[in-house]
Protein backbone atom coordinates (compact mmCIF):
# COMPACT_ATOMS: atom_id res chain seq x y z
CA UNK A 1 0.00 0.00 0.00
CA UNK A 2 1.05 3.87 -1.07
CA UNK A 3 1.30 5.45 2.10
CA UNK A 4 0.46 9.28 0.55
CA UNK A 5 0.31 10.93 3.78
CA UNK A 6 2.30 13.71 3.74
CA UNK A 7 4.97 13.72 6.20
CA UNK A 8 6.43 17.35 7.70
CA UNK A 9 9.88 18.02 6.85
CA UNK A 10 10.40 19.55 10.41
CA UNK A 11 8.11 18.64 13.14
CA UNK A 12 7.31 21.34 15.60
CA UNK A 13 9.22 20.73 18.94
CA UNK A 14 8.09 22.03 21.88
CA UNK A 15 9.92 25.58 23.13
CA UNK A 16 13.17 24.85 25.36
CA UNK A 17 13.66 28.16 26.06
CA UNK A 18 10.16 28.21 27.94
CA UNK A 19 11.10 24.68 29.58
CA UNK A 20 13.88 26.28 31.14
CA UNK A 21 12.36 29.63 31.78
CA UNK A 22 9.80 26.83 33.90
CA UNK A 23 12.97 25.92 35.94
CA UNK A 24 14.40 29.54 36.35
CA UNK A 25 11.38 30.55 37.85
CA UNK A 26 10.77 27.44 39.62
CA UNK A 27 13.92 28.15 41.86
CA UNK A 28 13.28 31.84 42.13
CA UNK A 29 9.68 31.88 43.21
CA UNK A 30 8.10 32.01 46.77
CA UNK A 31 6.04 29.25 48.45
CA UNK A 32 2.89 29.36 47.42
CA UNK A 33 0.33 26.61 49.13
CA UNK A 34 0.87 24.81 52.45
CA UNK A 35 0.04 21.06 52.94
CA UNK A 36 -0.33 19.15 50.04
CA UNK A 37 -4.53 18.24 48.87
CA UNK A 38 -5.87 15.59 46.77
CA UNK A 39 -9.35 16.10 45.34
CA UNK A 40 -11.38 13.81 43.13
CA UNK A 41 -14.71 14.16 41.08
CA UNK A 42 -16.42 11.52 39.24
CA UNK A 43 -18.77 13.21 36.62
CA UNK A 44 -21.89 10.25 35.25
CA UNK A 45 -24.39 10.75 33.00
CA UNK A 46 -26.47 8.41 31.08
CA UNK A 47 -28.56 9.95 28.07
CA UNK A 48 -31.63 8.59 25.65
CA UNK A 49 -31.84 10.41 22.38
CA UNK A 50 -34.71 9.88 19.61
CA UNK A 51 -33.79 11.28 16.23
CA UNK A 52 -36.59 11.98 12.96
CA UNK A 53 -35.12 12.92 9.97
CA UNK A 54 -36.43 15.03 7.19
CA UNK A 55 -33.56 14.19 4.56
CA UNK A 56 -31.69 10.90 5.53
CA UNK A 57 -33.41 7.86 7.11
CA UNK A 58 -30.50 6.44 8.43
CA UNK A 59 -30.07 9.22 10.86
CA UNK A 60 -33.53 8.22 12.28
CA UNK A 61 -33.72 5.65 15.35
CA UNK A 62 -33.18 5.51 19.23
CA UNK A 63 -29.54 5.74 20.69
CA UNK A 64 -28.49 5.81 24.79
CA UNK A 65 -24.95 6.65 26.06
CA UNK A 66 -23.63 6.35 28.95
CA UNK A 67 -20.12 8.25 30.61
CA UNK A 68 -18.12 8.36 33.35
CA UNK A 69 -15.45 10.99 33.68
CA UNK A 70 -13.20 10.69 36.31
CA UNK A 71 -10.97 13.54 37.47
CA UNK A 72 -8.13 13.22 39.85
CA UNK A 73 -5.90 16.41 41.22
CA UNK A 74 -3.24 17.14 43.39
CA UNK A 75 -2.04 20.04 44.82
CA UNK A 76 1.29 20.85 47.08
CA UNK A 77 3.46 23.63 47.81
CA UNK A 78 4.25 24.65 44.23
CA UNK A 79 3.30 22.08 42.21
CA UNK A 80 -0.13 20.96 40.62
CA UNK A 81 -1.43 17.96 39.05
CA UNK A 82 -4.25 16.98 37.27
CA UNK A 83 -6.20 13.62 34.77
CA UNK A 84 -9.15 13.14 33.84
CA UNK A 85 -10.36 10.23 32.01
CA UNK A 86 -13.41 9.58 30.38
CA UNK A 87 -14.91 6.05 29.79
CA UNK A 88 -18.34 5.52 28.20
CA UNK A 89 -20.07 3.31 25.54
CA UNK A 90 -17.81 4.48 22.69
CA UNK A 91 -14.78 6.12 24.10
CA UNK A 92 -11.96 5.40 26.71
CA UNK A 93 -9.63 8.28 26.76
CA UNK A 94 -7.07 10.16 28.81
CA UNK A 95 -8.85 13.54 28.38
CA UNK A 96 -6.21 15.44 30.21
CA UNK A 97 -2.73 14.62 32.00
CA UNK A 98 -1.32 17.76 32.70
CA UNK A 99 1.10 19.08 35.48
CA UNK A 100 2.14 22.85 36.63
CA UNK A 101 4.54 24.83 38.30
CA UNK A 102 2.91 27.72 39.99
CA UNK A 103 5.17 30.50 40.58
CA UNK A 104 3.25 32.39 42.67
CA UNK A 105 -0.45 32.62 43.68
CA UNK A 106 -1.29 34.11 40.19
CA UNK A 107 0.82 32.37 37.70
CA UNK A 108 1.00 28.74 36.31
CA UNK A 109 2.89 26.99 33.73
CA UNK A 110 1.41 24.07 32.71
CA UNK A 111 2.85 20.94 30.58
CA UNK A 112 0.70 18.38 28.86
CA UNK A 113 -2.05 17.72 27.20
CA UNK A 114 -5.01 19.69 28.09
CA UNK A 115 -7.98 21.69 26.59
CA UNK A 116 -7.40 23.99 24.10
CA UNK A 117 -8.39 27.50 25.53
CA UNK A 118 -9.64 28.86 22.66
CA UNK A 119 -11.63 26.11 22.69
CA UNK A 120 -14.99 28.21 25.24
CA UNK A 121 -17.29 25.49 26.15
CA UNK A 122 -14.58 23.36 26.82
CA UNK A 123 -12.44 25.29 28.80
CA UNK A 124 -15.67 25.87 31.28
CA UNK A 125 -17.22 22.28 31.26
CA UNK A 126 -14.61 20.09 30.08
CA UNK A 127 -15.98 16.63 30.27
CA UNK A 128 -18.33 17.37 33.14
CA UNK A 129 -21.68 17.18 31.73
CA UNK A 130 -23.63 17.69 35.07
CA UNK A 131 -21.79 21.26 35.02
CA UNK A 132 -23.02 22.45 31.82
CA UNK A 133 -27.26 23.66 31.77
CA UNK A 134 -27.41 21.77 28.47
CA UNK A 135 -26.98 18.21 27.46
CA UNK A 136 -25.43 19.19 23.69
CA UNK A 137 -22.71 20.91 22.87
CA UNK A 138 -22.50 23.90 20.27
CA UNK A 139 -21.47 22.55 17.00
CA UNK A 140 -18.68 24.78 17.33
CA UNK A 141 -17.45 23.46 20.70
CA UNK A 142 -17.78 19.89 19.90
CA UNK A 143 -14.47 17.23 20.42
CA UNK A 144 -12.71 16.65 17.69
CA UNK A 145 -14.27 13.32 17.62
CA UNK A 146 -18.24 14.81 17.11
CA UNK A 147 -16.74 16.79 14.46
CA UNK A 148 -15.52 19.77 15.71
CA UNK A 149 -13.89 22.29 13.56
CA UNK A 150 -11.37 23.84 15.82
CA UNK A 151 -8.67 21.58 18.42
CA UNK A 152 -9.76 20.59 21.29
CA UNK A 153 -7.01 18.61 22.81
CA UNK A 154 -3.02 19.98 22.40
CA UNK A 155 -0.22 18.45 24.23
CA UNK A 156 2.73 21.04 25.24
CA UNK A 157 2.68 24.37 27.34
CA UNK A 158 0.16 26.41 28.56
CA UNK A 159 0.86 29.52 30.53
CA UNK A 160 -1.56 31.14 32.18
CA UNK A 161 -1.60 34.54 34.63
CA UNK A 162 -4.31 36.19 36.64
CA UNK A 163 -3.96 40.28 36.48
CA UNK A 164 -5.79 41.42 39.86
CA UNK A 165 -7.13 45.07 39.27
CA UNK A 166 -7.50 46.96 42.20
CA UNK A 167 -8.69 44.39 44.13
CA UNK A 168 -11.82 43.42 42.91
CA UNK A 169 -11.69 43.51 38.30
CA UNK A 170 -9.80 40.75 37.01
CA UNK A 171 -7.68 39.76 33.46
CA UNK A 172 -6.98 36.24 32.37
CA UNK A 173 -4.05 35.55 30.46
CA UNK A 174 -3.18 32.88 28.88
CA UNK A 175 -1.19 31.32 26.48
CA UNK A 176 -0.43 28.15 24.74
CA UNK A 177 2.23 26.59 22.27
CA UNK A 178 1.38 23.05 21.46
CA UNK A 179 0.88 20.00 19.40
CA UNK A 180 -1.98 20.23 17.32
CA UNK A 181 -4.57 17.54 15.68
CA UNK A 182 -3.98 15.89 12.32
CA UNK A 183 -6.85 15.18 10.23
CA UNK A 184 -7.70 11.51 9.52
CA UNK A 185 -10.91 10.57 7.64
CA UNK A 186 -13.58 12.45 8.73
CA UNK A 187 -12.10 14.53 11.65
CA UNK A 188 -9.71 16.17 13.61
CA UNK A 189 -7.38 13.78 15.30
CA UNK A 190 -5.31 14.65 18.72
CA UNK A 191 -1.94 14.53 19.43
CA UNK A 192 -1.24 10.79 21.04
CA UNK A 193 1.08 10.87 24.12
CA UNK A 194 1.64 7.49 24.00
CA UNK A 195 3.00 7.73 19.91
CA UNK A 196 5.23 10.75 20.44
CA UNK A 197 6.69 9.83 16.68
CA UNK A 198 3.50 11.10 14.72
CA UNK A 199 3.31 13.93 12.58
CA UNK A 200 1.90 16.89 14.43
CA UNK A 201 2.56 20.46 13.83
CA UNK A 202 2.13 23.86 16.10
CA UNK A 203 -1.03 24.70 17.46
CA UNK A 204 -0.24 28.23 19.42
CA UNK A 205 -3.16 29.50 21.05
CA UNK A 206 -3.63 32.98 23.00
CA UNK A 207 -6.80 33.85 25.39
CA UNK A 208 -7.70 37.11 27.16
CA UNK A 209 -10.87 37.26 29.34
CA UNK A 210 -12.47 40.15 31.71
CA UNK A 211 -14.17 39.19 34.95
CA UNK A 212 -15.46 43.10 36.36
CA UNK A 213 -15.99 41.35 39.63
CA UNK A 214 -13.33 38.93 40.75
CA UNK A 215 -16.22 37.70 43.13
CA UNK A 216 -18.58 37.00 39.96
CA UNK A 217 -18.09 34.40 37.19
CA UNK A 218 -19.01 37.34 34.50
CA UNK A 219 -16.54 37.18 31.70
CA UNK A 220 -15.65 38.47 28.19
CA UNK A 221 -13.18 37.76 26.45
CA UNK A 222 -10.76 37.43 23.26
CA UNK A 223 -9.00 34.25 22.03
CA UNK A 224 -6.88 33.31 18.99
CA UNK A 225 -5.22 30.62 17.37
CA UNK A 226 -3.03 29.20 14.59
CA UNK A 227 -3.22 25.67 13.96
CA UNK A 228 -0.87 23.91 11.77
CA UNK A 229 -2.93 20.82 11.11
CA UNK A 230 -0.99 17.94 9.05
CA UNK A 231 -3.57 15.61 6.92
CA UNK A 232 -3.16 11.84 6.44
CA UNK A 233 -4.38 12.27 2.69
CA UNK A 234 -4.49 8.66 2.34
CA UNK A 235 -7.39 8.08 4.97
CA UNK A 236 -10.64 9.60 3.25
CA UNK A 237 -10.71 10.06 -1.48
CA UNK A 238 -12.00 13.47 -0.62
CA UNK A 239 -8.38 14.21 1.31
CA UNK A 240 -6.09 13.33 -2.03
CA UNK A 241 -3.40 15.73 -2.76
CA UNK A 242 -4.54 17.98 0.42
CA UNK A 243 -1.12 18.24 2.33
CA UNK A 244 -1.81 20.76 5.48
CA UNK A 245 -4.54 22.78 6.86
CA UNK A 246 -3.48 25.81 8.47
CA UNK A 247 -6.28 27.57 10.46
CA UNK A 248 -6.00 30.55 12.01
CA UNK A 249 -9.43 31.66 14.32
CA UNK A 250 -10.28 34.85 16.56
CA UNK A 251 -13.10 34.24 18.51
CA UNK A 252 -14.90 36.56 21.02
CA UNK A 253 -17.04 35.02 24.07
CA UNK A 254 -19.19 35.90 26.55
CA UNK A 255 -20.83 34.53 29.98
CA UNK A 256 -22.72 37.03 31.83
CA UNK A 257 -25.12 36.67 34.21
CA UNK A 258 -27.91 38.95 34.71
CA UNK A 259 -30.30 38.55 37.50
CA UNK A 260 -31.97 35.28 36.96
CA UNK A 261 -30.42 35.03 33.48
CA UNK A 262 -27.86 33.48 32.16
CA UNK A 263 -26.55 34.27 28.79
CA UNK A 264 -23.51 32.36 27.24
CA UNK A 265 -22.23 33.07 23.75
CA UNK A 266 -18.91 32.74 21.19
CA UNK A 267 -18.53 33.76 17.90
CA UNK A 268 -15.01 32.82 16.15
CA UNK A 269 -13.60 33.58 12.65
CA UNK A 270 -12.24 31.16 11.05
CA UNK A 271 -9.51 32.30 8.24
CA UNK A 272 -8.23 28.60 6.63
CA UNK A 273 -5.91 27.79 4.14
CA UNK A 274 -6.04 24.09 2.47
CA UNK A 275 -2.49 23.35 0.81
CA UNK A 276 -3.30 20.80 -2.03
CA UNK A 277 -0.06 19.79 -4.01
CA UNK A 278 -1.79 21.84 -6.74
CA UNK A 279 -2.22 24.65 -5.12
CA UNK A 280 -4.29 26.43 -2.37
CA UNK A 281 -7.34 27.03 -0.97
CA UNK A 282 -8.55 29.59 0.58
CA UNK A 283 -11.68 29.95 3.00
CA UNK A 284 -12.85 32.31 5.60
CA UNK A 285 -16.43 31.64 7.84
CA UNK A 286 -17.66 32.27 10.69
CA UNK A 287 -19.86 30.13 13.46
CA UNK A 288 -21.18 30.94 16.51
CA UNK A 289 -24.13 30.68 18.99
CA UNK A 290 -25.94 32.65 21.81
CA UNK A 291 -27.58 30.23 24.80
CA UNK A 292 -29.94 32.04 27.36
CA UNK A 293 -30.47 29.75 30.64
CA UNK A 294 -33.36 31.67 32.32
CA UNK A 295 -33.60 30.12 36.29
CA UNK A 296 -37.19 30.01 37.71
CA UNK A 297 -36.20 28.55 41.23
CA UNK A 298 -33.39 27.24 42.61
CA UNK A 299 -34.02 23.89 41.02
CA UNK A 300 -35.62 24.69 37.72
CA UNK A 301 -33.85 26.19 34.36
CA UNK A 302 -35.10 26.12 30.99
CA UNK A 303 -32.57 27.45 28.48
CA UNK A 304 -32.47 27.87 24.46
CA UNK A 305 -29.68 28.19 22.39
CA UNK A 306 -29.42 29.24 18.63
CA UNK A 307 -26.50 27.99 16.65
CA UNK A 308 -25.89 30.06 13.10
CA UNK A 309 -23.13 30.83 10.99
CA UNK A 310 -21.97 33.45 8.13
CA UNK A 311 -20.48 31.82 4.90
CA UNK A 312 -19.96 28.15 6.37
CA UNK A 313 -22.73 26.59 3.48
CA UNK A 314 -19.54 27.55 0.85
CA UNK A 315 -16.89 26.31 3.54
CA UNK A 316 -14.61 23.64 1.66
CA UNK A 317 -13.04 22.93 5.14
CA UNK A 318 -16.27 22.06 6.29
CA UNK A 319 -17.07 19.90 3.55
CA UNK A 320 -14.42 17.93 4.84
CA UNK A 321 -16.81 17.29 8.47
CA UNK A 322 -20.11 15.93 7.49
CA UNK A 323 -21.52 16.02 10.81
CA UNK A 324 -20.26 19.64 12.14
CA UNK A 325 -23.16 21.23 13.35
CA UNK A 326 -24.09 23.83 10.81
CA UNK A 327 -27.47 25.14 12.15
CA UNK A 328 -29.52 24.54 15.20
CA UNK A 329 -32.32 25.80 17.58
CA UNK A 330 -32.76 24.18 20.96
CA UNK A 331 -35.09 24.53 23.92
CA UNK A 332 -34.64 22.61 26.81
CA UNK A 333 -35.65 22.30 30.38
CA UNK A 334 -33.16 21.36 33.72
CA UNK A 335 -34.33 19.81 37.26
CA UNK A 336 -31.69 19.89 39.65
CA UNK A 337 -31.80 17.88 42.89
CA UNK A 338 -30.84 15.88 45.44
CA UNK A 339 -28.20 18.74 46.01
CA UNK A 340 -25.84 16.97 43.05
CA UNK A 341 -28.21 15.48 40.59
CA UNK A 342 -29.98 16.67 37.29
CA UNK A 343 -32.63 15.33 35.00
CA UNK A 344 -32.67 17.47 31.85
CA UNK A 345 -34.48 17.18 28.69
CA UNK A 346 -34.02 19.11 25.24
CA UNK A 347 -35.74 19.61 22.06
CA UNK A 348 -33.55 20.87 18.67
CA UNK A 349 -33.88 21.17 14.86
CA UNK A 350 -30.29 20.24 14.18
CA UNK A 351 -28.85 20.77 10.40
CA UNK A 352 -25.06 19.07 10.24
CA UNK A 353 -23.13 19.73 7.06
CA UNK A 354 -23.78 16.43 5.08
CA UNK A 355 -21.60 15.28 2.03
CA UNK A 356 -21.36 18.18 -0.50
CA UNK A 357 -23.61 21.41 -0.34
CA UNK A 358 -26.38 19.64 0.81
CA UNK A 359 -27.18 19.92 4.70
CA UNK A 360 -28.51 16.85 6.57
CA UNK A 361 -31.69 18.16 8.33
CA UNK A 362 -33.46 16.37 11.47
CA UNK A 363 -34.96 17.06 14.87
CA UNK A 364 -33.93 15.00 17.84
CA UNK A 365 -35.52 14.68 21.25
CA UNK A 366 -32.81 14.24 24.31
CA UNK A 367 -33.50 13.25 27.70
CA UNK A 368 -30.71 12.91 30.57
CA UNK A 369 -29.61 12.08 33.77
CA UNK A 370 -26.19 13.66 35.40
CA UNK A 371 -24.79 13.69 38.38
CA UNK A 372 -21.37 14.92 40.24
CA UNK A 373 -19.85 12.45 43.50
CA UNK A 374 -18.73 13.23 45.93
CA UNK B 1 -47.14 43.94 105.02
CA UNK B 2 -43.43 44.05 105.27
CA UNK B 3 -43.15 40.62 104.32
CA UNK B 4 -45.34 40.81 101.10
CA UNK B 5 -42.76 43.41 100.42
CA UNK B 6 -40.22 41.54 100.68
CA UNK B 7 -41.72 38.81 98.67
CA UNK B 8 -42.71 41.18 95.89
CA UNK B 9 -39.16 42.14 95.98
CA UNK B 10 -37.28 39.10 95.52
CA UNK B 11 -39.73 38.29 93.32
CA UNK B 12 -38.74 41.20 91.12
CA UNK B 13 -35.15 40.78 91.24
CA UNK B 14 -35.24 36.69 90.67
CA UNK B 15 -37.38 38.47 86.87
CA UNK B 16 -34.61 41.19 86.81
CA UNK B 17 -32.00 38.70 86.65
CA UNK B 18 -32.96 35.94 84.74
CA UNK B 19 -34.33 38.99 82.06
CA UNK B 20 -30.50 39.88 81.97
CA UNK B 21 -29.25 36.02 82.12
CA UNK B 22 -31.30 35.66 78.94
CA UNK B 23 -29.50 38.75 77.36
CA UNK B 24 -26.35 37.74 78.14
CA UNK B 25 -27.02 34.37 76.81
CA UNK B 26 -28.41 36.14 73.51
CA UNK B 27 -25.43 38.51 73.15
CA UNK B 28 -23.16 35.48 73.19
CA UNK B 29 -24.79 33.99 70.05
CA UNK B 30 -22.65 34.92 67.52
CA UNK B 31 -20.46 33.45 64.37
CA UNK B 32 -16.57 34.41 64.62
CA UNK B 33 -13.64 34.05 61.77
CA UNK B 34 -10.60 32.47 64.00
CA UNK B 35 -7.15 31.32 63.33
CA UNK B 36 -4.32 29.50 65.27
CA UNK B 37 -2.93 32.00 68.12
CA UNK B 38 0.55 32.38 66.38
CA UNK B 39 -0.72 33.19 63.76
CA UNK B 40 0.61 36.99 62.60
CA UNK B 41 -2.90 37.55 60.87
CA UNK B 42 -4.64 39.57 62.65
CA UNK B 43 -7.19 41.13 60.82
CA UNK B 44 -9.04 40.04 57.44
CA UNK B 45 -11.32 42.11 55.53
CA UNK B 46 -14.78 40.59 54.63
CA UNK B 47 -13.94 40.82 51.06
CA UNK B 48 -10.93 38.62 51.52
CA UNK B 49 -12.83 35.82 53.77
CA UNK B 50 -15.59 35.45 51.41
CA UNK B 51 -12.93 35.42 48.15
CA UNK B 52 -11.15 32.76 49.96
CA UNK B 53 -14.45 30.70 50.57
CA UNK B 54 -14.99 31.42 46.93
CA UNK B 55 -11.42 29.39 45.98
CA UNK B 56 -9.71 32.97 45.30
CA UNK B 57 -6.37 32.99 46.42
CA UNK B 58 -5.61 35.52 49.23
CA UNK B 59 -2.75 36.32 50.78
CA UNK B 60 -2.70 38.69 54.06
CA UNK B 61 0.15 39.55 55.95
CA UNK B 62 2.76 37.45 53.41
CA UNK B 63 0.60 34.40 54.26
CA UNK B 64 -1.88 32.76 51.91
CA UNK B 65 -5.31 31.99 53.63
CA UNK B 66 -6.43 28.36 53.61
CA UNK B 67 -10.09 28.32 54.61
CA UNK B 68 -11.80 25.50 56.58
CA UNK B 69 -15.54 24.33 56.35
CA UNK B 70 -17.30 23.39 59.27
CA UNK B 71 -19.93 20.60 58.29
CA UNK B 72 -20.96 19.36 61.27
CA UNK B 73 -23.59 22.18 62.36
CA UNK B 74 -26.13 22.80 59.83
CA UNK B 75 -27.62 25.97 61.84
CA UNK B 76 -23.56 27.34 61.26
CA UNK B 77 -23.66 26.27 57.68
CA UNK B 78 -26.60 28.17 57.10
CA UNK B 79 -25.22 31.17 58.41
CA UNK B 80 -22.11 30.06 56.61
CA UNK B 81 -24.11 30.26 53.60
CA UNK B 82 -26.15 33.37 54.36
CA UNK B 83 -23.46 35.74 55.70
CA UNK B 84 -20.11 34.71 54.32
CA UNK B 85 -20.52 34.29 50.65
CA UNK B 86 -24.31 34.91 50.05
CA UNK B 87 -25.30 32.05 47.93
CA UNK B 88 -27.29 29.40 48.03
CA UNK B 89 -25.73 25.73 48.91
CA UNK B 90 -26.26 24.60 45.04
CA UNK B 91 -24.48 27.50 43.49
CA UNK B 92 -21.69 27.39 45.91
CA UNK B 93 -21.28 23.77 45.57
CA UNK B 94 -21.07 24.05 41.55
CA UNK B 95 -18.45 27.53 42.18
CA UNK B 96 -16.08 25.08 43.81
CA UNK B 97 -16.65 22.27 41.65
CA UNK B 98 -16.19 24.61 38.76
CA UNK B 99 -12.39 25.91 39.69
CA UNK B 100 -11.56 22.52 40.63
CA UNK B 101 -12.93 20.67 37.03
CA UNK B 102 -11.26 23.97 35.33
CA UNK B 103 -7.70 24.12 36.63
CA UNK B 104 -7.55 21.75 40.06
CA UNK B 105 -8.14 24.24 42.46
CA UNK B 106 -8.31 22.57 45.83
CA UNK B 107 -11.78 23.28 47.29
CA UNK B 108 -12.03 24.47 51.05
CA UNK B 109 -10.88 21.63 53.58
CA UNK B 110 -14.32 20.26 54.80
CA UNK B 111 -14.19 19.18 58.43
CA UNK B 112 -16.50 17.12 60.67
CA UNK B 113 -16.28 17.61 64.09
CA UNK B 114 -15.00 20.49 66.66
CA UNK B 115 -11.82 19.14 67.79
CA UNK B 116 -10.49 17.97 63.90
CA UNK B 117 -10.84 21.47 62.99
CA UNK B 118 -9.33 22.96 66.23
CA UNK B 119 -6.22 20.66 65.36
CA UNK B 120 -6.18 21.54 61.80
CA UNK B 121 -6.50 25.16 62.55
CA UNK B 122 -3.47 24.87 65.12
CA UNK B 123 -1.58 22.88 62.59
CA UNK B 124 -1.67 25.02 59.38
CA UNK B 125 -1.06 28.54 61.42
CA UNK B 126 -2.54 30.25 57.78
CA UNK B 127 -6.05 27.74 58.21
CA UNK B 128 -9.43 30.22 58.84
CA UNK B 129 -12.71 28.65 60.11
CA UNK B 130 -15.71 30.18 61.49
CA UNK B 131 -17.68 28.64 64.34
CA UNK B 132 -19.60 30.04 67.27
CA UNK B 133 -18.03 32.94 69.33
CA UNK B 134 -18.71 30.42 72.77
CA UNK B 135 -16.68 27.74 71.33
CA UNK B 136 -13.75 29.93 70.32
CA UNK B 137 -13.99 31.50 73.74
CA UNK B 138 -12.94 27.87 75.40
CA UNK B 139 -9.94 27.56 73.55
CA UNK B 140 -6.46 29.16 74.19
CA UNK B 141 -5.05 27.97 71.10
CA UNK B 142 -6.81 29.89 69.01
CA UNK B 143 -7.50 34.03 68.81
CA UNK B 144 -10.95 35.67 66.70
CA UNK B 145 -9.97 37.92 63.99
CA UNK B 146 -13.43 38.88 63.11
CA UNK B 147 -16.93 38.48 64.45
CA UNK B 148 -19.15 37.33 60.77
CA UNK B 149 -22.53 37.10 62.21
CA UNK B 150 -24.45 37.84 65.43
CA UNK B 151 -27.84 37.31 66.41
CA UNK B 152 -30.04 40.20 66.58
Amino acid sequence: MTNTRKRASKAYQPPIVLIGLVLVLALSGRPVSADPQHDMLLFLSAEGRNTVSTSDPALEGFDDHLAADFLYTFNSKRFRFLAEYLLSDTESELERFQAAWQFDERTMLWFGRFHSITNFWASEYHHGQYMQTSISRPGIEEWEDESGPMPSHITGLLLEHEFVRNNRSVVNFGLSSAYAPSFVGQRLVPFDILDPGSDHELAASARLAYRPDILSTNQIGLALAYNNIVVDSASNPNLVDLNSIRQATLGIFADWSLNDWRFLANFVYFEMDLRYGAGTVQDSFVLGYVQADYAIRDEWTVFGRAEFGFNEDDSAYLQLLPAVIAHRLMLGVRWDFASSHAITLEVADTSTNGDGFTHDNFKQLRIQWSAVFP
Amino acid sequence: MERRVSVRVLLLSFVLLLALAVQECRAELAVVLVIDKNSPVNSISTLDIRKAYLGITVVVDGQIIRPLRSRHDDRLNQIFLQSIVAMSQRSYDRRLLSLLLKNGKPRPVEVDGHDKLLEMLTRRPSSIAYMWKSDADLDERIKIIKVLWRET
